[in-house]
């Protein structure tokens, strides 16, 4: 289904990158950790909005849900970080479905408004019950170890390569396969996916239980990178950053997602100097690339891997957009 | 409860009510004539109340503070408007609600790097004297702010019913295709929209001010608006005001019912179960739809 | 032997207006029926009915005796009915190939936790599932294209396309609305040609909303015809071609004798 030539790049690629890494210093780590993990939220944003065309503003809720659970599952009842971070995923699937029920029956500004108000409801849960999240002040998380002995930072890097190596190359899986057409197929024409048999809620709302799993993931991964979780980061901004990375990155790709959150990522270092106007050049770029990039960065790549891809030339034809 | 207290609570929900509604009312304006919901509406009250710390700030005397605030207010709409709305109103939803959204934000980093997120303060037009009647305490701002919501509010349905710009615009929220055969220029209406939208936003920063201060995060209004909106249908003036009026109610009477715990989750939940069970609200056409 | 399609006394209302009003027909299993009648007759209306695609005011359709009303529009999809559009209705990115393999998918199913990890079992069932794809693209002339996004293929192909989609999906019953719209004579005679081909090994029944005359008369077993929402006729097609009450319904003699 892959192309064998794609999948031995990207191995490759990531060893590069695990070698070059052991030589690095312990911020570089980070910020590279900090930018595959904002891979992995993308990739499951880019699945709900890009492909099965639903808008979601509240994807950084399933991140924060990802992040608290494995925490709190580790923290209390001391469940290893490798069983928590995919007990916390599980747990940020469920809400996905949860919220994905009723709101996958909803479009647009409707849509728009009820993952608002779960935004909403999950920062002021994670508030109010302050004796379980830490509330306002936040949650330490517990070092990450394997059987007693802790975790190098090295490792840690290790792990959020590999979890975000998995990403891809599930995300990618999925949209080769009937999931992704289908996904594709209730945003195109949801009249032709019914009259095919497919039904539209159920799809969308998979779509929404999905993405979650992946922002539970990058979640609990942030939490032990980090060592802390501040709410703070998990409110209406940051679920704007997201949406970000998919726009300027190019949204229904993984490699959308995956140039999106990259290159963003750089961004926080490069902008350090004039940190206090890092929002409003985020904001900035974004509404840039809405109006004059709408496809985003991956567009002109992806154009020429189409064509590369392609046996014959094209029927001759006026464009039909 | 006594009926002293319930009274008293109602006031209060009525007075936050009012501001509330005035959001509502300008969000729902826009959203009528060119079917763009303004997410970035909660900065706009943000920006109302920073230009009147300015401008209060300069011993400028309150009549005159309210005026510019309403047109500049209005001048920022038209230049939104202008410079990125029109450029991808005929984009998909999905743009248009991030991009204001987006605005939203710029406009809060700007006053942000401009002001810091200290907070600052203005006093009301009309002390902080509670006014007694009937034995019950008003405050005098809570009251200014509920009768220039009502005006407001009146204002802008007789300007919609009577004047000819109102017509028109009504006539383009219906199909602005058949409004543009009829000779309306429908840039024109947009424009205008938006602009009294801000205006009316604006407005709504200037009077809330006095009651919460003046800082960065007033913006979050936004969402009660939203609810109010929600409520009334987001095609209905008069549902906005309905809508606000119930959300400043419901929020009240639900502080002092409910706990402070679950008393913030009130106005979300009910956004959630009005959105799957009636999204159109009270008075909002059933079928609604962006043609 | 009971129909493939029975629809009773089926309403349709959008508001006040009535757009199908008490209509009844039965078709046989195997048979190929010609819906026509002047445009606003009502009859892609009777078909979103039948599909689910428009909520039903009254009456009900059975689908081989067993009732589909009321159902949501995939479920009914998945008894067995399927349905060509006018306007093709494209997954428009998608590639040709994409697209029919979306049809095949009603009945070729693959996990989602395999296809996320490639597993054999996904590999088995995706090539088996391209392979029936590529099989139904060949019998409609669409090979060359089946990588070709289909926002960028002329209306005639799509129409082929939206055909071998629908086929593909292997219907028990398959409602065709306008298929030959924008194709020229010889196109539209390849494609009738492969879908009643198809039609006849597969054991599918067809009902086919058809303008072009001649294609009609040619293919159908027997025609239906709708005037204002209701059925004003039925019978083979050389009866419905004389009959006074269809020619009236056109306007003028014309329009049937234009075709002959």
């Amino acid at each position: 289904m892959q192309s064998r030539y794609g999948t031995i790049v990207a191995l490759l690629a990531a060893l590069l990158l695990a070698a070059a890494a052991s030589t690095m210093g312990s911020y570089p780590i980070y910020l590279l950790s900090l930018a595959m993990i904002n891979v992995i939220a993308a990739i499951g944003l880019n699945l709900l909005t890009g492909n099965s065309g639903q808008i979601s503003l509240c994807h950084s809720s399933f991140i924060a849900i990802g992040a608290y659970g494995s925490t709190l599952l580790t923290a209390r009842y001391g469940v290893p970080f490798w069983a928590a971070i995919p007990f916390g995923a599980l747990l940020a699937a469920l809400m996905g479905a949860l919220l994905g029920a009723p709101a996958s029956r909803l479009r647009g500004i409707y849509l728009a408004l009820a993952t608002l108000g779960f935004l909403q409801i999950v920062q002021i849960a994670i508030e109010e019950f302050a004796n379980v999240t830490g509330g306002v002040r936040g949650l330490t998380v517990p070092k990450a170890a394997v059987g007693g002995v802790r975790m190098s930072e090295y490792a840690r890097f290790l792990i959020v390569l590999g979890c975000c190596m998995l990403a891809i190359w599930t995300a990618r899986n999925l949209l080769a396969s009937r999931v992704g057409r289908e996904l594709n197929a209730v945003r195109l024409s949801p009249h032709a996916a019914q009259a095919l048999g497919v039904s539209v809620h159920r799809v969308k709302l998979a779509a929404f239980a999905l993405s979650a799993a992946y922002a539970g993931v990058a979640g609990g991964l942030q939490a032990i990178v980090v060592g802390f979780i501040d709410p703070v980061e998990f409110g209406v901004s940051a679920a704007l950053r997201q949406i970000t990375f998919i726009v300027v990155g190019g949204m229904g790709s993984v490699s959308g997602s995956v140039i999106g959150a990259a290159v963003l990522s750089a961004m926080p270092e490069a902008l350090r100097p004039v940190k206090e106007y890092s929002d409003v050049i985020y904001t900035l770029m974004l509404l840039g690339f809405l109006i004059f990039v709408p496809h985003g960065l991956v567009t002109v790549w992806y154009v020429i891997a189409r064509r590369m891809r392609r046996h014959v030339p094209t029927a001759p034809a006026e464009a039909r957009r | 409860m006594t009926l002293t207290l319930a009274l008293q609570l109602a006031i209060a929900g009525i007075s936050v009510g009012s501001i509330y509604a005035l959001v509502a009312l300008a969000i729902v304006m826009p959203f009528k004539s060119s079917g763009v919901l303004n997410f970035g509406q909660g900065e706009i009250v943000t920006l109302g109340a920073y230009i009147a710390l300015i401008l209060t700030q300069l011993a400028l005397p309150y009549p005159v503070v309210i005026a510019s605030v309403l047109l500049l207010g209005a001048a920022g709409g038209v230049v939104i408007e202008r410079v990125l709305i029109r450029p991808i109103v005929k984009a998909p939803e999905f743009t248009l609600v991030i991009a204001t959204f987006a605005i939203g934000l710029l406009i809060k980093g700007v006053i942000s790097i401009r002001f810091g997120d200290s907070p600052n303060t203005i006093d009301g037009p009309f002390g902080t004297e509670p006014i007694m009647a009937a034995g019950l305490r008003f405050n005098p701002t809570s009251l200014w702010i509920f009768v220039c919501t009502a005006l407001v509010t009146i204002g802008v349905i007789l300007f919609l019913r009577s004047t000819r710009l109102g017509k028109a615009m009504r006539a383009v929220s219906v199909n602005p295709e058949a409004a543009r055969l009829m000779g309306i220029r429908v840039e024109t209406v947009y424009r205008w929209s938006w602009a009294i939208s801000t205006a009316i936003g604006a407005l709504a920063g200037l009077l809330v001010a006095p009651l919460i201060g003046i800082n960065p995060e007033i913006g979050q209004l936004i969402l009660r608006g939203l609810l109010a909106a929600v409520i009334g249908g987001f095609t209905s003036i008069p549902g906005a005001l309905v809508g606000g009026l119930a959300v400043g109610l419901i929020e009240t009477f639900s502080g002092v019912l409910i706990g402070s715990t679950f008393k913030n989750l009130v106005p979300f939940i009910l956004l959630m179960v009005l959105l799957v069970f009636r999204p159109q609200g009270l008075f909002g056409a059933a079928e609604i739809k962006r043609v | 032997m009971t129909d493939r399609l029975t629809v009773e006394r089926l309403s349709v209302r959008f508001g006040g207006l009535v757009a199908v009003r008490d209509v009844s027909l039965r078709v046989a299993p195997g048979e190929i029926r010609g819906l026509i009648g002047p445009n606003g007759a009502g009859k892609t209306t009777l078909i979103n009915a039948i599909t689910g695609t428009v909520p039903i005011a009254g009456g009900r359709v059975l689908l081989d005796g067993l009732s589909v009303s009321g159902l949501p529009a995939h479920a009914i999809s998945r008894r067995g009915i399927g349905r060509t559009f006018q306007h093709v209705e494209p997954f428009a990115e998608l590639s040709v190939l994409d697209n029919v393999l979306v049809g095949v998918g009603r009945h070729s199913h693959v996990p989602l936790a395999h296809a996320a990890f490639a597993t054999p079992l996904a590999h088995r069932r995706e090539d088996q599932a391209a392979r029936e794809a590529l099989a139904v693209l060949e019998r409609f002339d669409l090979l060359a294209y089946r990588h070709t996004v289909a926002a960028e293929l002329p209306f005639a192909v799509l129409k082929r396309m939206d055909l071998a989609r629908a086929l593909a999906a292997r219907p028990a019953l398959l409602l065709m609305d306008e298929p030959t719209s924008g194709m020229s004579e010889s196109e539209a005679d390849r494609a009738i040609a492969a879908a009643c081909a198809l039609a006849e090994s597969e054991k599918i029944t067809l009902l086919v909303i058809e303008h072009n005359m001649r294609v009609m008369m040619a293919l159908a077993h027997s025609v239906t015809v709708m005037q204002n929402g209701g059925v004003i006729a039925e019978g083979k097609p050389s009866e419905i071609q004389r009959n006074r009450t269809v020619i009236d319904a056109y306007l003028g003699d014309e329009a049937i004798d234009a075709v002959g």
